[in-house]
């Protein structure tokens, strides 16, 4: 009940997109900016649930927003594939080798790509080490969406403090760890 | 002997209410009802009807950009790049009804034989305004088709007879904390720095398609659109078209412009439409009309080669962003 509640939930901001696109000015640049931060977010979100942990305990639905941040990173390629390339292979290649902006988003997409397919039970058990790499693609994605606006402004900072507070926590976690173990 | 016998209802025309102060005590009291009910969301539909009320210009005809598909009056104006008012392309629309376009002063100076100051009322009354649909190409790679109201820059600088001096144009938005949000002092990250400033080659400035325009679509400009008085020159990325223009000078050297200054890796003082020319972080080669889910080819110079493409011929054009 509590799992199909958070998969309507998480499809809302589609709902949302499928609507109000209809009226939206540029509407290809209204769906990269819809899709990219639905899927920023939906990743800080769930993030944010390992240091939760003590407080709540909602790690049984990480793997559900996951999938979720990179459906719409999906939907975020293919509208870069679709209607901005307009299938043209070549100019996407040539975009991706050419532009940081573009190569930040292809590696962090390639990761997610990855994740989503190893997210299985049987594959998880086996890839779950290199899962860690979600906060890299964390740092890409923050990036790669600083880099679409001409000038930083509030919803750039807060990524850029969400960041560093997730990567902080584990940061310290680790060190934590590390001491104990030199003892 | 006439005699002229007042009926009782008889006042002088002097005793009549002047228009404008009549309209001007009605949005008082609005604004007293607005203030009243204490909500701005009353405020922003006040601003709307005062949009709508723009009033039409008189102006000719002409033959630039027949045949050009227009966008509507509704896109032009609902997505706008003003960061006076805020980064976002919708916020402007809503937040505009704090510029007060009328009473305005055009001040132009520096190399000039008759330095100038002309108001609105001097634009409207002494020089002929034209109709001329113009594409704009936004460096962010949206575009669209607008009709303007205006008149060529070259007839306004002639009348103040540039010296042998003046090489360049320096053009400068309005600076005012009250109507422009985003210049409150103590403000600690505006979105650029102010004033805004613009400026164009003497040859780029007399050339014919470079024109002031204080109206679209039939009537004066929106708030949002840049009023009361603005540069378009189509053949350049829209920021290159400055809105809200308070001067005019003439100067030797380049002047250096907002975008330029903020990072001159990415946006240089010519910003000629130029397909052939990525922006660092996109691609230049189309352009995504408003309203289209489909993009178009870019033209070079945005489509006036013709008429422009002489005044670059021996520059580097990779160079010269």
């Amino acid at each position: 009940m509590k799992r199909s509640l958070l998969f309507f939930v998480l499809l809302l901001p589609l709902l949302y997109l499928l609507i109000s696109v209809q009226s939206a000015n540029d509407p290809i640049k209204y769906i990269f900016t819809c899709t990219g931060i639905s899927s920023l977010i939906i990743l800080i979100l769930s993030l944010s649930l390992t240091p939760l942990k003590k407080i709540i305990n909602l790690i049984k639905y990480r793997r559900m927003m996951g999938l979720f941040s990179f459906f719409y990173a999906l939907l975020h390629f293919l509208n870069f594939y679709i209607l901005d390339a307009q299938f043209d292979v070549t100019f996407v290649l040539k975009e991706t080798l050419d532009k940081p902006f573009i190569y930040l988003g292809m590696i962090a997409f390639s990761i997610l790509l990855f994740m989503a397919i190893t997210s299985t039970r049987k594959l998880f058990a086996k890839f779950n080490k290199w899962h860690k790499l979600v906060y890299i693609v964390l740092i890409l994605v923050v990036i790669h969406e600083a880099m679409a606006q001409k000038v930083l402004g509030n919803l750039e900072f807060m990524f850029i403090f969400m960041t560093i507070v997730l990567l902080g926590y584990r940061a310290f976690l680790f060190r934590v760890k590390w001491l104990k173990k030199k003892k | 002997m006439t005699i002229i016998k007042k009926p009782d209802w008889y006042i002088s025309e002097n005793e009549v209410t002047d228009e404008a102060l009549f309209n001007k005590r009605r949005n008082f009291l609005k604004l007293g009802a607005a203030a009243l009910v204490s909500s701005s969301v009353i405020a922003e539909k006040l601003a709307a009807v005062e949009n709508v009320k723009r009033e039409s210009l008189k102006f000719q005809k002409t033959t630039f950009g027949k045949g050009l598909e227009l966008n509507s009056y509704d896109q032009a104006s609902t997505y706008n790049n003003f960061y006076e008012f805020s980064t976002s392309k919708s916020d402007p629309a809503k937040m505009a009804h704090t510029l007060k376009p009328n009473p305005w002063d055009v001040e132009i100076l520096g190399e000039v034989e008759n330095p100038m100051v002309i108001s609105l009322e001097d634009i409207y009354n002494s020089y002929p305004l034209e109709e001329r649909i113009y594409r704009f190409r936004c460096v962010e790679g949206w575009s669209m088709v607008v009709p303007w109201i205006g008149v060529t820059l070259s007839h306004i600088l002639q009348k103040a007879k540039p010296t042998s001096k003046a090489k360049y144009v320096k053009f400068t938005t309005l600076v005012d904390p009250k109507q422009f949000p985003d210049q409150k002092a103590g403000k600690l990250f505006p979105n650029i720095p102010y004033p805004y400033v613009e400026g164009l080659r003497m040859d780029e400035a007399m050339n014919e398609l470079t024109f002031m325009s204080v109206g679209m679509y039939g009537k004066m400009l929106p708030n949002q659109n840049g009023a009361p008085i603005r540069l378009v020159v189509p053949w350049k990325y829209g920021f290159k078209s400055i809105k809200s223009i308070v001067s005019i000078e003439l100067v030797e050297e380049e002047p250096l412009n907002t975008w330029k200054m903020i990072n001159d890796l990415e946006y240089g003082f010519y910003a000629n439409v130029n397909p052939n020319v990525d922006h660092p972080r996109w691609s230049q080669a189309k352009e995504r009309k408003l309203g289209s889910f489909f993009k178009t080819e870019t033209l070079m110079f945005n489509g006036y080669e013709k008429e422009v493409g002489h005044m670059y011929k021996d520059m580097d054009l990779r160079r010269y962003i």
